[in-house]
């Protein structure tokens, strides 16, 4: 408990979202070298996306981690509703101090479901990466495929990691 | 203890946009799978107006029927930034490197491009400064000297930045360069007294500038650009 006060007035001050206040997720892990949060009960890709799995739906973003190292968030390009995503492939790209970053599917399945908000307002992934900055709703065709990505904990140290080596 | 990282830089000269784009997609595709180190494209363009993804073209002032009357053409890419210009006498760099071997994010990699440019204009006793929020690129006060427009696939980049050593300026004329009106373009031509050496001298200060800025411990010079300017089209 004293670690979510301590993640959530950090992430205040230093204006990160924590989505504390919104869901039953909480952060439970958020100690890392950029003071990134990551949320019990998604499932995360090294490639710094995650996925909520709830029922038939499974709802994709990137990372708290991922928006800091991006930089504001000025543009991003999803793929149209009724498309097909697959793991580790392309569906869609943000644009940040000048850089096209490629976003990566962490499952494979059929888009049904666009944020649309974030045409208008792309800073939402940076701001709210979890809950607002949502980016796409997919129905997972291999749902074997969740397995193998990453808890909140192990993808925690895949971050520290990641940042300590260099 | 960390493994020793190695640059391969080819210079090839003054080479067509549409060519560089497939040389570098070559590049890239052998980058994700190992086949190749970091690899440094250093080169120029002809007279060359780019596009990125959100297809900025309101900010090209003439009509693209005008292009072939002054000597340039219009291309459409898949990188970040606005529109922008290339031609002689800029100096071109597209890094084709592993941003995930060095936990790079854009924003990481983007302000270490910027140092390379800074560090170069130094050396010439041109202070540049990085731009301001929403202003990516090198300026002197409030002259753009140095423009950059990448793409991130899968943590390999490719585009890069440009540096003016001396264009003609006035091909900035015809657009809003980089969507920012109301700054002026300028280069190191105009920024410095200094007597400016050969152009070949000047490119691989820059490149020895971007070498350094991202830490490599090797540059390896390949000597032969028909290696890959002769790249076959695969389709």
């Amino acid at each position: 408990m004293a670690l979510r006060m301590w993640a959530s007035s950090t992430a205040n001050a230093l204006k990160l979202s924590t989505s504390v206040s919104k869901s039953h997720l909480s952060p439970a892990f958020s100690i890392s070298r950029c003071f990134s949060t990551v949320l019990e009960g998604l499932k995360y890709a090294n490639s710094h996306e995650w996925v909520k799995h709830e029922g038939s739906v499974a709802t994709i973003g990137i990372t708290a981690h991922a928006q800091d190292h991006l930089g504001e968030v000025v543009f991003v390009e999803l793929p149209e509703e009724n498309s097909t995503v697959s793991k580790e492939k392309s569906f869609g790209a943000v644009e940040s101090v000048k850089a096209t970053s490629e976003i990566l599917s962490p499952i494979s399945g059929e888009v049904i479901e666009v944020n649309k908000n974030l045409t208008g307002s792309p800073g939402l992934i940076n701001t709210s990466p979890y809950e607002d900055g949502w980016m796409i709703k997919v129905k997972p065709s291999s749902p074997a495929e969740l397995e193998s990505l990453m808890g909140a904990k192990e993808y925690t140290k895949f971050c520290e990691d990641e940042d300590a080596a260099h | 203890m960390r493994s020793p990282r190695t640059l391969e830089v080819w210079r090839l000269g003054t080479v067509n946009y549409l060519k560089s784009l497939k040389i570098q997609d070559k590049l890239v595709s052998e980058r994700k799978s190992h086949q190749i180190p970091d690899t440094l494209l250093s080169l120029e363009h002809p007279p060359t107006y780019t596009l990125g993804k959100r297809r900025t073209d309101h900010n090209l002032l003439i009509p693209q029927s005008q292009l072939t009357k002054i000597g340039a053409e219009l291309h459409y890419t898949q990188r970040g930034g606005d529109i922008t210009f290339h031609g002689p006498h800029q100096a071109i760099l597209y890094p084709i490197i592993s941003l995930r071997s060095i936990g790079f994010g854009a924003r990481n990699y983007v302000e270490t491009l910027e140092r390379s440019m800074i560090e170069f204009a130094s050396m010439y006793g041109v202070r540049a400064r990085a731009g301001n929020k929403c202003e990516t690129g090198v300026w002197v006060g409030d002259r753009k000297i140095g423009a950059i427009g990448v793409r991130i696939s899968c943590g390999i980049t490719c585009h890069g930045l440009a540096f003016n050593i001396d264009p003609d300026l006035n091909y900035f004329e015809h657009i809003v360069p980089c969507g920012i009106a109301d700054k002026e373009v300028t280069s190191l031509r105009r920024e410095t007294d200094a007597l400016l050496p050969k152009e070949e001298v000047i490119h691989k200060q820059l490149i020895t500038c971007f070498a350094k800025a991202f830490s490599y411990d090797d540059v390896v010079w390949k000597e032969d650009p028909s290696f890959i300017l002769d790249t076959k089209d695969d389709g």
